[in-house]
C-alpha cells in the first residue's frame, strides 16, 4: 500500500548492489535553462567525485550556479525549459536520466537536502512531527506510532528542545534556528547516505549559524554521510570540508583538498574570496561586495576567462582564450588560470595593471598577497572559523 | 473563547441593523395603509380594515418594529394573506418557507459539490502541468464558460435534454414537491447543472492560479526533496495553502445561491426560496418579502462566520495571529 | 510599502490575516473579476508579440458589427421587429407552423407570432446594448468617484462608504434590481436604473481596492508629501493609475449587465414584453422550445458572442495596464 506498484517498478532500478568507487561522481555536467533572453548556463561542464562519508564545499558567491548544481545533482530542478547533459553517478548507477519517479526511491531516503531558508523551507499549514513522519513513513516499512517515535528521536537528535511538544506545533511557532534544526531532522531521518546542505546558515543570526554548522558536522560523522556543504563563504568550509570546489560562472575554477587550496591558493578568483571572508560585525551578505565589479552575466559571458573583467592579474591571453583545468603540483589540486597566483608572471600581470590604473589592480591590497602565501593561509581560517563559533578556538581550524 | 465573543456580538448588532433597514425600508416603500391595498388589492374595505388591525399597521412605527423582531424571534414571521371581497385567506410565511427552503439549500449544495468536485482536481492538476496543452485547452474552455450565462446552459438542457429528447422533466411544478433527494433528482439535476458549470470554470481559474503560486514555495520543493509522491504533494501540501481564496468565493457563491438561484429557478420551475423572493416582490406581498431578506441576512451572516472559521481551521498563522490578537 | 523580509514570519501572517479574513464578503465582485481576467494566457491567444492578437481583433470587430447594425437598424433591409409578420401558407391540411427554423429567407427563423428573429435580435441588441452601456456607465460614475474617495481617504470617510458598500452587496444583486424595477415600473429607463443602482457598488469596491492600492504608492506619498492638494493628488497621481483598471472592469460589467437584463426578464421583472430585448426575446421564446428551439437559441448564442468579447477585452486592457496586481 505504502509503496504504490509504480514506484516499486522504479526503485527495482537501484536495487543492484551498489557498485564499489565513489559515492558521487559527477562528470561533465552541463545544465542549461532557456530563457527569454537565450541560454543561460547555470552549470557548464563541471565534473567532481565525493567518496563515502566525506565533505566537498562548493564555494562560490551569489549565481555561480551552486544552487542549480546541487539541485542538478539531486534531480530537482524544475522540468520545463532546463536541459541537462553529463553523467551523475550515484553508486556507480546513472542517475541523470532517472525520472522523477525513479528517483523518488533515492529522495530523501540515499540522499536528501537541507535549504537555504528555514523560514519558507517548512510547509506552514502541516504540523512539524507530520512533516518528519510522513517522509519516514514514505521511506521505511514502519507502523505510524513507530515513526512517530523516530521523529521524537531525531527532533531529539538535532537539539530541540521540548521535542514531545515541537512535534504537535508548526513552523511559526519556531525561531530560524529552531526551523533550520527541524529542516535538518528532516533530511537525516531516513538515513541518507548523502546530504545536501545548501547554505543552510545564510538565512540565519550569526550567532546560530555556527551551531548549525556544528551539529551539521557531529550528525555527518555520527551517521558517516556524506555531505556537499554549498556556502558563499570560504570561512564556513575551511574547517569542515574535505575538499573544496571553488565556482565561478558555473564552471569549476579550483578544486583542491582544503588543507592545499588554503596553502597553494592558485586562482585569483579563490584569492579573492580569501580575502573577502566577512569580519565578525558585518551582515552575512557583505562579502558579495567586497569582490570588485559584478559576477557575470551567464547568458552572454564574456570571451576568454570569465573571471577577466574582474581580474587584478588579467592580461592579453585572458580575454582571448578560457583556460582549461589543469593540475596543480599534485593532480588533486586543479585550476584554471594562465597566470596562476603566486608565479612571477602574475606579479608581473599586476604591476602592469596598476601601471595602466586597472582598478581591480589598485583595490588588491599589498598584506595579504601571495608574497606571504603561506603564512595569510596559515592564520585566516582559524580567524574566521573562530569567529563563527563565537571566540572560542576551534582545533579544526589549524586544518 | 474572546475572539468568538467578539465576533458573537458583532453578529448580533450586524443583524439589528440588517432587520431594521429591511423593516424600514419596505415600510417606505409600502407606506402604511398601501402596504395592505398592495397584498390584497380586491379585498372588501372591510377585510382590508381587519388585516391592517392584525398586523398592527395601525400602532408607531417602533411599537410595530419591536412586535414584529419579538415574533420573528419565536418563530412568528407573519402571515401571505390572499383572497378577494370577504374570504381573505391566510398562510403562515414560515409555512412555506419551511417548505421552499431545504429545496434551495440541496440546489446550493448539490450545485457547490459539483463545482468543488470538478474544479478540485482539475484546477490542481492545470496548475501542476501549467503551460501544457490540457492546460490551454482547460483554460479556454473555462474562459468559455464564464461567458456562457446559466440561464443559457439552462435553456439549452431544457431544450434538449428536456424537451427534444425528453430525458429528464424540465418542469418541477409539481405540488407536494418531493423534498428527498432520492425522489426528486430529475427535477433538480439539470438545475444543479446549469448552476455548476459556470463556477467550475471560476473555481478551476482561481484555484490553478494560487496552485501556481503555491508550486512556486520552496516548501514545495523540501517536499519532493523528501521522496514522497507527486499526489501527496500535491494535494497534501499544495492544495490546502492555496485554498482560502477558493474558500472565500465558495462560500460567498452559497450566500449568493440561497436567495440569488431565482434565475434558474424560475426556469426549471424548482420551488426555492430566491423563487419565492421574486415572486413576493412581484405581487407585492412585503410582509413575505421582508422575512426572506432578513433570513437571507441571517444566512449570510452565519455563513460569513462559518467560512471565517474555516480559515482559522486550514492555515494555523491565522488561528494563532489570532489567538494572540 | 516595507520590503517583505524573509526573516520575519509575522508579517507573512499578518498580511496573510488582512488579506483573507476581513469580511469576506466584500470581495465578492472582486474575485469574480479576478477569476475572469486571470493569467496571461487567453490574453495572449493568437497573438504574436506585439499587437493586440487575432482574439483581440475578433472581439473588436464583433462589438463594431453589433454596434453598428444596431445603431443603423432602421435603415437596415430587414422586417420590422414589431409589425412586420409573415404567416406561412397552409399546406394540404398539415398543421400550420409559424415559428418556422432558420433559412436562407430568414436567416434565424420565424418566432411564435411570425415575427423574424434577426431582426429582433438586431432590435434587440439597440435596447441590451443601451442598458448596458449605459447602466454601467452611471455605475462606473457614481461607484468610480465613491470608491477613490473612499480609498484615497482611508479614515472615517472611507470606512463609512465601505460599510454601505458591503450592505448594498450583501443583497442578491438580481432581488435588488427586481425591486427596483417593480416599484419603479417596467421601462427601459428604470431597468437601466435598476441595474446601475446594482453596479454601482460592485464597481465602486473595485475602484476603492485600486485607490488604496496606488494610493499607497512611492510617487503618490512623494506628492502628497510636497504639498500637494489632495484633489490634486487624486486628479493628477491616483485617478490616471485607476481608469485603466476600471476601464477593464467596466468591460466586463457590461458583460454581467447585459446577462441580467436577461435574467430580469426571465423571471418577469425586465423591460415590458412589447419592448424588443434579448431578454424579452428568450422568454417569448421559451414556451416552444420544443418545437422551435433557434427563437432562444439565437439570441443566446448571439450574446454568448458578445460576453465572450467583452470578457476577452476586458482580459487584454487588464493583461497591458496590468492592473490586477495592484488592484485585486
Ligand atoms: N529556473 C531558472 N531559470 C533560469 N535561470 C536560472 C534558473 N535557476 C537559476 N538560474 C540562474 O542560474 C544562475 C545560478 O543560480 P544559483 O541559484 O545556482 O546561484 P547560487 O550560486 O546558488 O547563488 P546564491 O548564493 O544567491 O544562492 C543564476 O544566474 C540564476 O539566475
Ligand atoms: S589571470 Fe587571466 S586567466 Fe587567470 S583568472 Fe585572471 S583573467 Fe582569468
Ligand atoms: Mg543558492
Amino acid at each position: 500500500m505504502r509503496k504504490s506498484k509504480k514506484s516499486a517498478d522504479a526503485a527495482a532500478r537501484f536495487e543492484t548492489e551498489p557498485a564499489e568507487g565513489p559515492l558521487l561522481q559527477v562528470v561533465d555536467l552541463h545544465t542549461h535553462f532557456h530563457t527569454g533572453r537565450g541560454v543561460a548556463r547555470a552549470v557548464d561542464g563541471v565534473t567532481l567525485s565525493l567518496e563515502r562519508g566525506q565533505t566537498l564545499g562548493v564555494v562560490g558567491e551569489s549565481g555561480s550556479g551552486k544552487t542549480v548544481l546541487a539541485r542538478s545533482i539531486m534531480g530537482l530542478l524544475p522540468k520545463s525549459n532546463v536541459e541537462r547533459t553529463g553523467s551523475i553517478l550515484f553508486e556507480g548507477r546513472e542517475i541523470i536520466d532517472a525520472s522523477n519517479d525513479e528517483l523518488r526511491a533515492l529522495w530523501g531516503s540515499q540522499m536528501s537536502m537541507v535549504f537555504q531558508d528555514p523560514m519558507t523551507s517548512l510547509n506552514p499549514v502541516m504540523k512539524i512531527g507530520n512533516q518528519i513522519t510522513e517522509m519516514i513513513l514514505q521511506h521505511l516499512d514502519v507502523s505510524k506510532k513507530y515513526a512517530g517515535e523516530l521523529a521524537l528521536a531525531q527532533l531529539k537528535a538535532v537539539g530541540i528542545p521540548e521535542a514531545e511538544r515541537r512535534l504537535k506545533e508548526y513552523p511559526h511557532q519556531m525561531s530560524g534556528g529552531m526551523r533550520q534544526r527541524i529542516m535538518i531532522a528532516i533530511a537525516i531521518a531516513c538515513g541518507p547516505k548523502l546530504l545536501f546542505a545548501d547554505e543552510p546558515t545564510t538565512a540565519l543570526d550569526v550567532t546560530v549559524q555556527a551551531q548549525i554548522l556544528d551539529l551539521l558536522e557531529e550528525q555527518q560523522r555520527e551517521r558517516f554521510m556524506a555531505m556537499i556543504l554549498v556556502t558563499h563563504d570560504l570561512g564556513v568550509v575551511a574547517g569542515r570540508a574535505d575538499e573544496i570546489v571553488v565556482m565561478y560562472a558555473g564552471r569549476i575554477v579550483e578544486k583542491a583538498p582544503t588543507g592545499l587550496l588554503f596553502s597553494d591558493m592558485r586562482h585569483p578568483y579563490t584569492e579573492a574570496l580569501l580575502r573577502s571572508i566577512p569580519k565578525l560585525s558585518a551582515p552575512s551578505h557583505s562579502l558579495l561586495q567586497a569582490i570588485g565589479g559584478r559576477p557575470p552575466d551567464i547568458v552572454n559571458p564574456p570571451t576568454g576567462c570569465k573571471f577577466s573583467p574582474r581580474c587584478p592579474y588579467v592580461h592579453e591571453k585572458c580575454t582571448q582564450e578560457e583556460p582549461p583545468l589543469v593540475d596543480a603540483t599534485s593532480p588533486d589540486h586543479q585550476f584554471r588560470c594562465w597566470t596562476p597566483v603566486g608565479t612571477p608572471e602574475n606579479r608581473a600581470a599586476l604591476e602592469a595593471n596598476r601601471a595602466a590604473g586597472l582598478e581591480s589592480a589598485l583595490a588588491v591590497v599589498e598584506d595579504v598577497l601571495p608574497a606571504g602565501v603561506s603564512t595569510a593561509t596559515e592564520t585566516l581560517p582559524q580567524v574566521t572559523t573562530s569567529h563563527l563559533r563565537g571566540g572560542t578556538i576551534n582545533p579544526k581550524g589549524s586544518v | 473563547m474572546r475572539m468568538i465573543f467578539t465576533k458573537l456580538v458583532r453578529l448580533v448588532v450586524v443583524l439589528f441593523v440588517v432587520t431594521f433597514l429591511s423593516f424600514w425600508f419596505i415600510k417606505l416603500i409600502g407606506g402604511n395603509n398601501d402596504l395592505v391595498a398592495k397584498m390584497i388589492p380586491f379585498a372588501s374595505i372591510e377585510e382590508k380594515e381587519r388585516v391592517r388591525e392584525e398586523i398592527g399597521l395601525n400602532k408607531p412605527f417602533f411599537v410595530q418594529y419591536r412586535n414584529w423582531i419579538g415574533n420573528f424571534v419565536t418563530g412568528d414571521l407573519g402571515q401571505i394573506y390572499t383572497g378577494s371581497g370577504a374570504n381573505v385567506a391566510s398562510v403562515p410565511v414560515s409555512e412555506t418557507i419551511v417548505k421552499r427552503l431545504p429545496v434551495s439549500l440541496e440546489l446550493m449544495l448539490y450545485a457547490q459539490l459539483l463545482a468543488l468536485a470538478i474544479a478540485i482536481p482539475l484546477g490542481v492538476f492545470t496548475a501542476y502541468r501549467a503551460g501544457s496543452k490540457f492546460d490551454r485547452g482547460s483554460n479556454m474552455a473555462a474562459f468559455g464558460l464564464l461567458a456562457l450565462p446559466q440561464f443559457v446552459v439552462a435553456l439549452l438542457l431544457a431544450t434538449y435534454v428536456g424537451a427534444k429528447w425528453q430525458l429528464l422533466p424540465t418542469q418541477a411544478n409539481v405540488d407536494p414537491f418531493p423534498l428527498s433527494p432520492a425522489d426528486n433528482w430529475q427535477y433538480m439535476l439539470m438545475p444543479i447543472i446549469s448552476l455548476a458549470l459556470a463556477q467550475i470554470a471560476i473555481y478551476t481559474r482561481l484555484l490553478r492560479s494560487d496552485m501556481i503560486a503555491t508550486l512556486q514555495e520552496d516548501f514545495i520543493t523540501t517536499a519532493k526533496a523528501k521522496g514522497i509522491p507527486a499526489k501527496r504533494v500535491l494535494f497534501r501540501h499544495a492544495l490546502r495553502p492555496s485554498s482560502l481564496t477558493l474558500l472565500t468565493v465558495a462560500g460567498l457563491n452559497v450566500g449568493a445561491l440561497i436567495g440569488g438561484a431565482v434565475v434558474i429557478e424560475r426556469i426549471f420551475q424548482v420551488p426555492g426560496i430566491g423563487g419565492l423572493l421574486a415572486a413576493s416582490i412581484l405581487s407585492q406581498q412585503y410582509l413575505l418579502t421582508q422575512s426572506l431578506v432578513v433570513l437571507i441576512a441571517i444566512f449570510y451572516i452565519l455563513l460569513n462566520f462559518f467560512v471565517d472559521i474555516l480559515y482559522s481551521v486550514l492555515d494555523p498563522r491565522i488561528r494563532h495571529a489570532r489567538a494572540v490578537a | 510599502m516595507p520590503a517583505p523580509s524573509h526573516n520575519s514570519g509575522d508579517d507573512i501572517v499578518q498580511s496573510l490575516v488582512a488579506d483573507k479574513s476581513h469580511d469576506s464578503a466584500v470581495d465578492e465582485p472582486m474575485l469574480y473579476f479576478a477569476a475572469v481576467t486571470d493569467g496571461p494566457e487567453i490574453a495572449n491567444i493568437g497573438k504574436k508579440r506585439k499587437g493586440l492578437g487575432v482574439g483581440a481583433w475578433l472581439s473588436i470587430i464583433w462589438l463594431a458589427l453589433l454596434l453598428t447594425s444596431s445603431f443603423a437598424a432602421p435603415f437596415l433591409p430587414i422586417p420590422d421587429p414589431i409589425n412586420d409578420v409573415e404567416l406561412p401558407r397552409s399546406g394540404g391540411g398539415k398543421a400550420v407552423v409559424i415559428a418556422t427554423p432558420p433559412s436562407l429567407d430568414h436567416l434565424f427563423g420565424l418566432d411564435g407570432s411570425g415575427h423574424d428573429v434577426l431582426s429582433r435580435v438586431i432590435w434587440g441588441a439597440r435596447n441590451s446594448l443601451l442598458i448596458g452601456i449605459v447602466s454601467v456607465g452611471l455605475g462606473l460614475l457614481v461607484g468610480g468617484v465613491l470608491g477613490n474617495i473612499a480609498g484615497y481617504f482611508k479614515g472615517k470617510i472611507g470606512g463609512f462608504i465601505g460599510s454601505v458598500l458591503d450592505i448594498l452587496l450583501a443583497f442578491p444583486q438580481l432581488i435588488l434590481a427586481l425591486f427596483v424595477v417593480t416599484v419603479l415600473g417596467h421601462t427601459v429607463a428604470n431597468v437601466t436604473f435598476a441595474l446601475a443602482i446594482v453596479s454601482t457598488p460592485v464597481l465602486a469596491r473595485i475602484a476603492r481596492a485600486s485607490a488604496l492600492s496606488w494610493s499607497e504608492r512611492e510617487f503618490v506619498l512623494a506628492a502628497r508629501a510636497q504639498g500637494a492638494t489632495h484633489r490634486r493628488v487624486i486628479w493628477r497621481e491616483v485617478l490616471p493609475n485607476v481608469l485603466p483598471a476600471m476601464f477593464s472592469i467596466a468591460l466586463l460589467g457590461i458583460a454581467v449587465v447585459i446577462v441580467a437584463e436577461a435574467g430580469l426578464a426571465i423571471i418577469g421583472a425586465g423591460v415590458k414584453p412589447e419592448v424588443v430585448t434579448w431578454g424579452n426575446i428568450i422568454v417569448g421564446g421559451q414556451g416552444e422550445l420544443r418545437g422551435a428551439a433557434h427563437i432562444v437559441l439565437a439570441p443566446s448564442l448571439i450574446i454568448f458572442l458578445t460576453v465572450l468579447s467583452l470578457n476577452f477585452l476586458g482580459d487584454v486592457v487588464r493583461a497591458r495596464s496590468d492592473v490586477r496586481d495592484s488592484a485585486l
